[in-house]
């Protein structure tokens, strides 16, 4: 049966290991307050980003080593990601440093919840799995604005947008601003896509280049209705 | 004033969890709605010919409608819960009252079909539902760019409470919300008033209570 639902249905779906070292755009910067976490995906899979209380930015995959509770359904405190189930309670680092069942147990090293690399650029939160070897990309005179899925192919974004895809971005304009839309392909169907405008714009400009960025969805998405 | 309440429904929640957080006393009759269709009984369809709860029964007032249920206990307990004069701000909770309703219909439906197997079309209830979380997402984002958290003014509202329990329990009826920042945000401030209460499938913001281990340590 085809999933309906076109993201997050807890479907763990795979695409090629090469993409394991390079920086994938996953979330907003201000999306992802202090003292939360978010869920977000690389195309390794599903994976939980959090920002400590003093603001660092921390991500690793979206399961706990424990139970395979969702760590993005979790909570922080302080330096620390715990999971909802049980409570276990990971560092920095990955590792887990307590065990609320068992408050006298000091856990093994071996036991983390798979810390991933994370960047932030343009107000751009990137992951990858494996540390690459440059920093992500750096677009001057950007800065992120939001983050939506568009259910369709980064073909038909491209075509709707009568723009050419460079580097896995389209830069196009929208509400009559220039854009760079950052995309990651979540599955055949799906394209998370986070929008960079300039940063000086004013209220309306930014409300134009969003509700542009909604127009575009639906013009991409009746595309790939159609086709 | 007494609530015939069904503990997993998310329009009996509203009304506690708006109830809650003004410190009002309800008088909770629990309702049998699944399996037992209590709902539907005599003395129930007695009180609301509709068959729906939640019901809201105060001396000789009997509301049937969740968002004047809202509306009643605002009015009564906390006047700044209702849009002021301004009538921008009393057509937009209108607004997001109306919204409410389609939330109820969409990611509500899609629940009763995936929880307790009512009759449905699941896939056009969840596309509904995937409708109305985008256009609250954009909505949301939107206030945020003007400093707001909240659906209507500065402040928490009876349209953020009619709205906010079938956004928060749309992963039940298998839609997913983690594509929605600004809906996150926003739930999560409404999670963080004082007097926030839960319900099976809403939890609260652990992190708000103290740490075990620390008090452990003490």
């Amino acid at each position: 049966m085809t999933p309906v639902n076109p993201v997050g249905d807890g479907t763990y779906w795979t695409m090629a290991a090469k993409t394991d070292a390079q920086w994938v755009p996953v979330a907003v910067s201000a999306d992802i307050l202090a003292g939360t976490v978010v869920p977000a995906r690389l195309p390794t899979g599903p994976i939980a980003v959090w920002r400590s209380a003093t603001g660092n930015l921390y991500a690793n995959g979206d399961r706990c080593p424990h139970r395979g509770m969702r760590l993005s359904h979790g909570f922080v405190r302080g330096e620390t990601l715990s999971c909802i189930y049980h409570g276990w309670r990971f560092g920095t680092d990955g590792a887990c440093q307590k065990i609320p069942a068992h408050p006298s147990v000091t856990p093994p090293k071996t036991i983390n919840c798979g810390p991933l690399h994370v960047a932030e650029t343009n107000g751009v939160v990137w992951a990858a799995a494996k540390e690459p070897a440059e920093p992500p990309q750096f677009y001057p005179g950007y800065e992120a604005l939001r983050s939506l899925v568009i259910v369709s192919t980064p073909a038909a974004i491209a075509a709707a947008t009568n723009a050419t895809i460079i580097d896995g971005a389209i830069q196009t304009t929208l509400g009559g601003q220039d854009a760079v839309l950052l995309m990651s392909p979540q599955g055949p169907q799906e394209v998370f896509i986070l929008v960079l405008a300039r940063p000086n714009l004013n209220l309306a400009d930014r409300l134009a280049v969003s509700s542009a960025l909604e127009a575009l969805r639906r013009s991409a998405e009746a595309v790939e209705g159609a086709a | 004033m007494i609530l015939y309440d069904y503990i997993l429904s998310p329009s009996c929640y509203k009304v506690r969890l708006l109830a809650s957080l003004l410190e009002v006393p309800l008088e909770v009759r629990p309702v049998d709605f699944h399996p037992g269709r209590e709902h539907k009984s005599a003395a129930l369809l007695a009180l609301n010919p509709a068959g729906s709860i939640p019901i809201l029964v105060d001396g000789d007032l009997i509301l049937t409608e969740s968002a004047a249920m809202l509306a009643y206990i605002a009015g009564q307990h906390g006047p700044g819960w209702l849009a002021g004069s301004n009538p921008v701000d009393i057509a937009q909770q209108q607004q997001w009252l109306a919204f409410s309703h389609r939330l109820t219909h969409a990611l509500g439906g899609a629940r009763l079909v995936e929880m307790l197997h009512f009759y449905g079309d699941l896939p056009a209830l969840q596309a509904s539902g995937i409708a109305a979380l985008r256009e609250l997402e954009a909505a949301l984002f939107a206030r945020r760019l003007s400093g707001g958290t909240f659906l209507v003014a500065d402040a928490p509202s009876i349209a953020d409470i009619a709205c906010f329990p079938y956004v928060a329990l749309a992963p039940d009826g298998s839609v997913s919300l983690d594509i929605y920042p600004s809906i996150r945000i926003w739930m999560r401030a409404i999670r963080a008033l004082p007097g926030f209460i839960e319900m099976p499938g809403i939890h609260r913001l652990h992190e708000l209570a103290p740490d075990p281990f620390e008090e452990a340590s003490l």
